[in-house]
């Protein structure tokens, strides 16, 4: 593929979107045209199947018209320049225009193409070649142990393109995303238990390589947890992997600072802007431009184009993460968090890459300072609650820390809940690695959009279940 | 498009079987914050998704011949670039060795009701009207008021045809709601939020769901933790279908079906019980009902072309057949029944509100969210709203969570023997599961 221009199938409606904004702008007082793209590969390899297919790709056009008071939506996936240019003509007319007429600032003048920089990358190699790869990796973990009954690698290629204008601006962009998956699965004849390991973000074939060590550690871990226990009920010291620091800050907090929730009343955090609300150790940032993160993009789908955005600066909370809508209405600060699941779907404030910050204790000294705890290693779900700030996170496993020493003892599954200030408040020690995981993020129970979440290694107080 | 689609499919070198699916979407989208529009959207959509399948020699060697399969997405603008994406789907499909499997053959399809005429011809109207009842119910609950809404009104046409000789249309219509729910109390506020779908606009009483949420609202703000221990827990309504379908991903389905069987993923077996230990509790009786009248996972066939059926999956907490798509069902030798369909269990034993008689015990209505392992059934939920109902007295909890096994608890369980329709489930409203661990304050 050619990253530096558009792919072939949006290049010729791409040319024409000025003009459906100028055509929509006769009538309405602001308008915008968002072209989207989602198309790639998935290759599956286990014990006895393989795959490879394309990932059901998704192309259409969003006309966006404000009428001054709110936004009213078009899409297609006709993209013929004379179906757009109908549609444009067609859409702005049926705009119910409101008497308010609140103009939108459509930003300062630019055109720009960007994209993904990496230096293996896999659109050159063919599906023969990385099926390959797969089949590779998986040979390798299929013989680590006598109980592996099966080992699933899954490898998907994303190419996401992206055309927007409004009246001053001409962005493009094509980013690139890659996530591979080593699951392996393991029996001691009566229960099955399973493993995984998940390389990912935006670049090239370079962040998805597995060592054997890696491999070693997934299969030792997943056999292991076979003789996980329950964890006994209560409130424990905690240490937190990367992953799982991150999905605290992404489901705890996060959510609950995306401003369109401000707009509904539905976050607490809105009492808490300008107030501390963390412990002093605790910044979290939100960061669309951050290099090679999954949640990784160069402009939003609003033409705003991306930038870090610090939340929670020394525990204090800063501000939130916006769309245009939220931003206008609320008279604050625009961010580059406006997404959309596809053109079939409407924009949501939603964060990108989010994470603590890292601190400074190293990470063995941090478990040495634990009596009796839990070292939380793998996320398996969360769940946000912007409102009552409950935490739900759910840890595929944890293993037991005793006078600063890991046991071995392994618990399985681990729910972590907790009020959310009261978690981030109880955070003494944060640690000075710094990781990042990718993943899909819903908004609420749909909206899907690519994203990761991480930071340090955290010290902290939760009830685990 | 479709037929321009099969005409070069039976022209196109190295295609041994295919099959196609056209499909037709129109979404209306009605967003509301308060009491004011925030967006109206309409989408119009149309791709056809091509499976084509190649026979080959092994890459490894050997006898015999093995199949390889690879799907494209055909959009529109793909038609003037159809046969270079034929070959490109031929291509991946010939990198692949599975083994031989047959498609699904030519048959008559089941009538079942999948559309809504109203939401077909009126989606918009069908859209503001849920979003009036929804005001219009909450104007009588003092201190709660609507803090947004979403609703899609969607309908799909779907023409299938395999080169087996399958031929099928259906239409099928779909409504989500989404709405949360604000109360207010002296000093706090909380809220309560759901999300339904249902094909039929007439299938959702709007002002009833409202007033629960209403409830669900106000409890929240005078709910305290839990207290920790085992108790027993009834589980109902919503919370149910999550813990039960988990969004797809349930362990009851995923455990029985023929694709985890032969990827050696489910230890489950034919005649044999899916209970780790003894029940003691209710039959429990499954069926993968893809006929349910305008149930969201009705159909009258699958993707695969497979028509719609009833079948018993568990019977008396005994496997009794795997569900399985046509592949799976020739690498195991069972019958082929399609995609599960809508989760339909039988009616227990016990009046809801005796589930409810015999404190000390927890009833849980929602859960932030309660995605048990789909492969060891495992499960941990934070409690969003739940009672605890002790010597006749309930008082609202939220906050903590509950943890166990979701095969254990079945084995022990006391299912209500009111049933109710959510869209992909028909079932008890309520099950009460004995001894289940509760973490709270």
């Amino acid at each position: 593929m050619d990253w530096n221009r558009l792919p072939p199938e949006l290049g010729e409606a791409s040319e024409g979107l000025s003009t459906l904004v100028t055509a929509m702008e006769t009538r309405v007082p602001y308008a915008a045209a968002l072209l989207t793209r989602n198309s790639g590969l998935q290759i599956g390899v286990n014990h006895r199947e393989q795959q490879v297919t394309e990932i059901r790709p998704s192309q259409g056009l969003v006309l966006t018209a404000w009428n001054g008071t709110y936004f009213e939506e078009a899409a297609t996936a006709a993209l013929t320049k004379k179906h757009m240019f109908d549609l444009a003509r067609e859409f702005a007319s049926t705009v119910d225009m409101s008497p308010s007429s609140e103009a939108i600032d459509p930003g300062p003048p630019l055109k720009q193409h960007f994209a993904t920089a990496c230096d293996q990358d896999p659109t050159l190699l063919s599906a023969k070649n990385k099926l390959d790869f797969c089949l590779e990796l998986h040979s390798k973990a299929k013989e680590l142990d006598p109980r592996i009954v099966n080992v699933q690698v899954r490898y998907r290629e994303t190419q996401e393109s992206k055309a927007f204008a409004n009246r001053t601006k001409q962005l493009s962009q094509n980013v690139l995303r890659l996530r591979l998956v080593v699951q392996i699965f393991v029996s001691d004849g009566k229960q099955l238990r399973y493993n995984w390991m998940t390389k990912d973000g935006t670049g090239g074939l370079e962040l998805v390589q597995f060592t054997d060590q890696e491999l070693r550690e997934l299969c030792d871990t997943a056999v292991a947890l076979l003789s996980a226990e329950k964890v006994p009920p209560g409130m424990y010291d905690v240490i937190c992997t990367p992953e799982i620091s991150g999905v605290i800050a992404h489901e705890a907090f996060g959510h609950g600072v995306e401003l369109d929730m401000f707009l509904k009343d539905r976050a607490r955090s809105e009492q808490y802007l300008g107030k501390l609300i963390a412990s002093p150790l605790v910044s979290i940032v939100d960061a669309p431009s951050y290099p090679g993160g999954h949640g990784s993009y160069f402009f939003d789908d609003e033409g705003q184009l991306a930038s870090p955005t610090c939340i929670i600066r020394d525990g204090v909370f800063e501000r939130g993460l916006s769309d245009l809508f939220s931003a206008h209405s609320l008279r604050m600060p625009r961010s580059a968090n406006g997404r959309r699941e596809s053109f079939e779907r409407k924009i949501y404030a939603r964060m990108s890459n989010t994470f603590f910050a890292p601190g400074e204790p190293p990470v063995p000294s941090m478990i040495e300072s634990v009596e009796r705890g839990v070292y939380l290693k793998k996320v398996s779900s969360g769940m946000e609650d912007p409102k009552g700030w409950g935490m739900q996170v759910t840890s595929h496993y944890g293993e037991e820390i005793r006078d600063g020493k890991l046991t071995g003892r392994l618990f399985a599954p681990v729910g972590i809940t907790g009020y959310v200030p009261d978690i981030l408040q109880s955070v003494s020690a944060v640690g000075d690695d710094f990781a990042l995981s990718g993943g899909t993020c819903g908004k609420g129970h749909k909206e899907w959009a690519p994203v990761s979440d991480g930071g340090p290694h955290l010290k902290l107080k939760a009830r685990l279940g | 498009m479709l037929q321009q689609v099969v005409r070069a499919l039976r022209k196109q070198d190295g295609v041994d079987d295919w099959l196609v699916r056209h499909i037709l979407k129109t979404s209306t989208q009605y967003y509301v914050i308060g009491l004011q529009p925030e967006n109206r959207r309409k989408v119009n959509t149309e791709q056809v998704v091509v499976t084509v399948m190649n026979d080959h020699a092994p890459a490894k060697g050997g006898e015999g011949r093995m199949r390889g399969e690879a799907e494209v997405t055909l959009l529109p603008t793909d038609l003037q670039h159809l046969p270079q994406k034929l070959s490109q789907a031929v291509f991946m499909a010939t990198l692949t060795d599975n083994p031989p499997y047959d498609l699904a053959g030519a048959v008559e399809y089941p009538e079942v009701g999948l559309a809504d005429p109203e939401m077909q011809a009126a989606p918009r109207q069908v859209a503001e009207r849920l979003v009036q009842q929804l005001t219009e119910a909450l104007t009588e609950e003092r201190d709660v008021r609507l803090s947004s809404a979403e609703v899609f009104v969607e309908q799909s046409q779907v023409a299938i045809q395999n080169s087996r000789g399958v031929r099928g249309d259906k239409v099928e219509t779909e409504m989500l709601l989404d709405f949360v729910l604000l109360a207010s109390g002296q000093e706090d506020e909380m809220e309560s939020h759901i999300a339904v779908k249902r094909r039929r606009a007439a299938d959702l009483d709007v002002p009833a769901l409202a007033r629960r949420q209403a409830q669900y609202a106000c409890d929240a703000i005078a709910a305290s933790t839990p207290r920790t221990g085992t108790f027993p827990v009834v589980v109902s309504d919503n919370a149910l279908v999550e813990l039960l379908m988990s969004e797809g991903y349930s362990p009851l389905i995923l455990r029985s079906s023929a694709r985890l069987k032969y990827q050696r993923m489910t230890t489950w077996d034919i005649g044999e019980s899916i209970f780790p230990g003894e029940s003691s509790g209710d039959p429990v009786i499954m069926y993968s009902n893809a006929l349910l009248p305008f149930g969201t996972r009705s159909s009258s066939f699958d993707g695969e072309g497979l028509p719609g059926q009833r079948t018993l999956i568990i019977d008396n907490g005994v496997l009794s057949r795997f569900w399985a798509r046509q592949r799976y069902a020739q690498y195991l030798q069972v019958p082929a029944t399609g995609s599960f369909g809508n989760m339909e269990i039988a009616a227990g034993s016990v009046p809801f509100a005796s589930l409810l008689d015999d404190g000390p015990l927890y009833h849980i209505v929602a859960f932030s969210a309660m995605s048990p392992d789909p492969i060891t059934g495992d499960f941990v939920g934070e409690i969003r709203l739940g009672y605890e109902i002790d010597k006749g007295q309930t008082r609202p909890i939220r906050g903590g969570s509950i943890s166990g096994n979701l095969f254990a608890a079945l084995a022990m369980a006391r299912l209500s023997q009111e049933t109710i329709f959510l869209g992909d489930y028909r079932g008890p409203r309520g099950m009460c599961f004995p001894e289940v661990t509760v973490a709270g304050a």
